[in-house]
């Protein structure tokens, strides 16, 4: 657990795939508490930052603090990824649940196998997890039989459990069916009234607006702005911000803040 | 024995084993051709569960297809004599049973193997093309023929065509066992050339190159095809 | 030559053909095996990152499934002894080269389906259970290998009933399984009736696969609990 304020501080990362570089010099500071969320357009990036932080892709360039340990993104040892792995957990936008295990054993996997919880406690915490999702009667199901809805919240609980000093959300509600989508928001809008940390990448505005103390807008890999929700929403500073917001929010919106 | 390979010997026998490259190539292509049509059919028989017909095909299949080929090339070896003897005799055909050239042994048994491969390759094939295909092609004014032939043939020869491409292959290396009729392919003829100094080693290693050049020239050609194939699809999507 | 039809032959047999079905289990089982073990290291080379090992992995299975299996029989029949001059080979049981050279040709087809298999499998299981913190070993043996063996079962079972019927072809090389067997039984009987004969182990063969084919459904249906299952006619 990271004692103090800051939990993550990102400086100057860069990645590219082949000939395309998609992340361009970002910085970024996430404190003890804070839900950010970062809009911007399809291939601004987002999404590989934060696949970057959490060490699924491979910054080309860029140091990161994760509390006490410091690390080189592109030379991080094997044994700095997994202490990392261990204080950040992942929702990802298909879920991606595991196939061949029970919900129950889905969301205590990474405790028993990973953090070696023995099997009784992480089962406590497990049920606990799911409880707060509101799965608390669907233990021993497979995910093939949840809807979508059910197998992100099963996801989040996953991480949840864990126990980790950030959460990051990749897009969590993108690939469920309208319907779905608001019963997995309040869900994460059930955590950070809690107090957990997260940076979520949606295009979900009222999450953004309802629940973020931070806006990050990405463009080209870049960020261009970063402010709280009310100022991003009602007084975009930038041209490619209000570009963006004009394109994908409703009118009104704006002036209801 | 000897380490050292006889090399002129090598050679040599490479061209005595390519001869028979014409004869494993004929019995592949005369069995593909009657194999790819029938096996399609009764593939849609089977999908279509026509009666008798689907029930014979999935008796008929089970049995090739639980069977060494080499049996099966037995039993046909020593059953159509035993059953065109009568015939012969009724009307007095001329030529004796045995003196048939084997090489209609082959086709024989090899369309019939191939067929039974073929109705499995396209029942799957033709279940993973959707039936709205089907659908929208007759709600466009297409009858059956031109359905089949435009839209849902193209499609399903492309899902199918790595397996045909892996039955072709086996079935060019199946042609191996045509020794048992003694039929004079690569690898009979190879071995008549190396009983006379005993240089079997030389010879299969000549055998072998020999169906490894055929193989992967089939394999490159299979894969070309494929490659139009889906430039097609590409293009039309 | 034959000239009369007698079934008697066919039940005659049998029980003389089933004597010997050890021989070809045991063939079978030890080629699948070693061809499994020799498959698996091929597989990992193939997914690996160094060029030149999926190089050779692939230059293998491509030579092997190019080679038909009565060449391969031979090859080792006659390689092996030249290879491995100096030593005397002559009292080396045949079973030993059937079983090589099986072992060989079952871990070229092995090394595909379970290469086939593992890329079946979504990258996301392995990046949520990395995630969750578990070290790359443990996502593999834990999340990914368990989901993959589902996946190449009926793959397996396929391969392994091809194996059988190839290792019928061992006879020519001297070995005394159910064909080796049968072949006794015709030359015994001056090549009469040998249409009876090949009848009866074709009969064997095929009972066999129907219980292999069976045996493998199964299988599937019980590992298939949690993911949905696509019924196919």
């Amino acid at each position: 657990m990271i004692g103090g304020k800051v939990m993550l501080e990102i400086k100057n990362i860069h990645k590219s795939f082949g000939k395309n570089e998609i992340l361009k010099g970002v910085d970024l500071q996430i404190d003890r508490g804070d839900v950010v969320v970062i809009l911007g357009p399809s291939g601004s990036g987002k999404t590989t930052l934060l696949r970057c932080i959490n060490f699924l892709e491979r910054a080309d360039q860029g140091q990161a603090i994760f509390g006490d340990i410091h690390v080189n993104l592109k030379s991080a040892t094997k044994k700095q990824i997994h202490q990392i792995r261990q204080r950040i957990a992942f929702v990802f936008q298909n879920y991606n649940l595991f196939t061949n295990k029970t919900v129950l054993e889905n969301v205590t996997e990474g405790l028993i196998i990973g953090r070696k919880v023995p099997k009784a406690d992480a089962n406590e915490l497990g049920q606990q997890a799911l409880a707060k999702v509101g799965l608390a009667d669907k233990l021993n199901s497979y995910p093939s039989e949840l809807s979508g809805g059910q197998q992100q919240r099963v996801g989040i609980a996953r991480a949840i459990a864990l126990n980790p000093d950030i959460i990051l959300f990749d897009e969590p509600t993108s690939a469920l069916d309208p319907e779905l989508v608001g019963e997995v928001l309040t869900v994460m809008k059930n955590i950070a009234k809690e107090g957990t940390t997260m940076l979520v990448v949606t295009h979900e505005m009222s999450f953004a607006k309802d629940v973020a103390n931070r806006v990050i807008f990405m463009d080209g890999g870049v960020i261009v702005e970063e402010n709280s929700p009310k100022e991003i929403f009602s007084r975009p500073k930038e041209e490619r911000t209000q570009h963006f917001l004009r394109r994908v929010i409703p009118e009104d919106f704006i002036y209801n803040i | 024995m000897s380490v050292g390979l006889d090399v002129p010997f090598l050679v040599k026998t490479f061209f005595v084993a390519l001869s028979g490259v014409p004869i494993a190539l004929l019995i592949t292509i005369v069995s593909l051709l009657i194999a790819l049509p029938l096996g399609f059919l009764l593939a849609l028989s089977r999908i279509n569960r026509i009666p008798v017909i689907s029930q014979l095909a999935r008796v008929y299949v089970s049995f090739v297809r639980g069977t060494p080929v080499i049996v099966q090339i037995f039993i046909i070896f020593t059953s159509v004599p035993l059953l065109l003897a009568p015939i012969f005799e009724k009307y007095h055909v001329k030529t004796s049973i045995y003196d048939i050239n084997p090489i209609w042994y082959a086709f024989i048994v090899f369309s019939l193997n191939t067929t039974a491969i073929l109705i499995e390759v396209f029942r799957s094939a033709i279940s993973t093309v959707s039936k709205g295909q089907l659908e929208a092609a007759y709600s466009v004014g297409l009858n059956n023929v031109q359905a089949f032939r435009r839209i849902l043939i193209p499609q399903i020869l492309v899902v199918a065509l790595p397996n045909i491409c892996t039955a072709t292959v086996n079935l060019i290396k199946a042609t191996s066992l045509g020794y048992a009729l003694s039929l004079r392919e690569i690898t009979l003829k190879a071995q008549v050339a190396a009983n006379v100094g005993y240089n079997f080693i030389e010879a299969y290693i000549d055998i072998f190159l020999v169906y490894l050049i055929l193989c992967s020239l089939v394999e490159t050609l299979f894969k070309l095809y494929e490659k139009r194939l889906r430039k097609y699809k590409a293009a039309a999507a | 030559m034959q000239t009369y039809f007698d079934s008697a032959y066919i039940w005659g047999a049998l029980p003389q053909l089933l004597s010997f079905l050890h021989v070809t289990f045991m063939v079978a089982g030890l080629s699948v095996l070693f061809g499994t073990i020799l498959g698996f290291i091929l597989a990992v080379m193939k997914l690996g990152t160094s060029k030149a090992s999926i190089k050779i992995a692939n230059g293998y299975t491509t030579i092997l499934r190019c080679t038909p299996s009565i060449v391969l029989l031979f090859l080792v029949y006659y390689g092996l002894p030249a290879i491995a001059s100096g030593t005397d080979l002559n009292h080396l049981d045949t079973s030993i080269y059937v079983v090589i050279t099986f072992s060989l040709q079952f871990g070229a087809i092995m090394s595909e389906v379970m290469r086939t298999a593992y890329e079946a499998i979504d990258r996301g299981q392995y990046e949520a259970a990395v995630s969750v913190g578990l070290s790359p070993a443990q996502a593999f043996r834990r999340i990914v290998l368990p989901q993959a063996s589902v996946v190449a079962l009926p793959n397996f079972g396929n391969s392994l009933l091809e194996l059988m019927k190839e290792g019928s072809l061992a006879y020519t090389i001297g070995l005394v399984d159910i064909m080796g067997k049968a072949s006794l039984i015709i030359s015994n009987n001056y090549n009469s009736h040998s249409l009876e004969i090949y009848l009866a182990l074709s009969l064997i063969y095929w009972v066999l696969s129907i219980l292999i084919e069976q045996f493998f459904s199964k299988l599937e249906k019980i590992f298939s609990k949690g993911k949905l299952v696509i019924k196919t006619t």
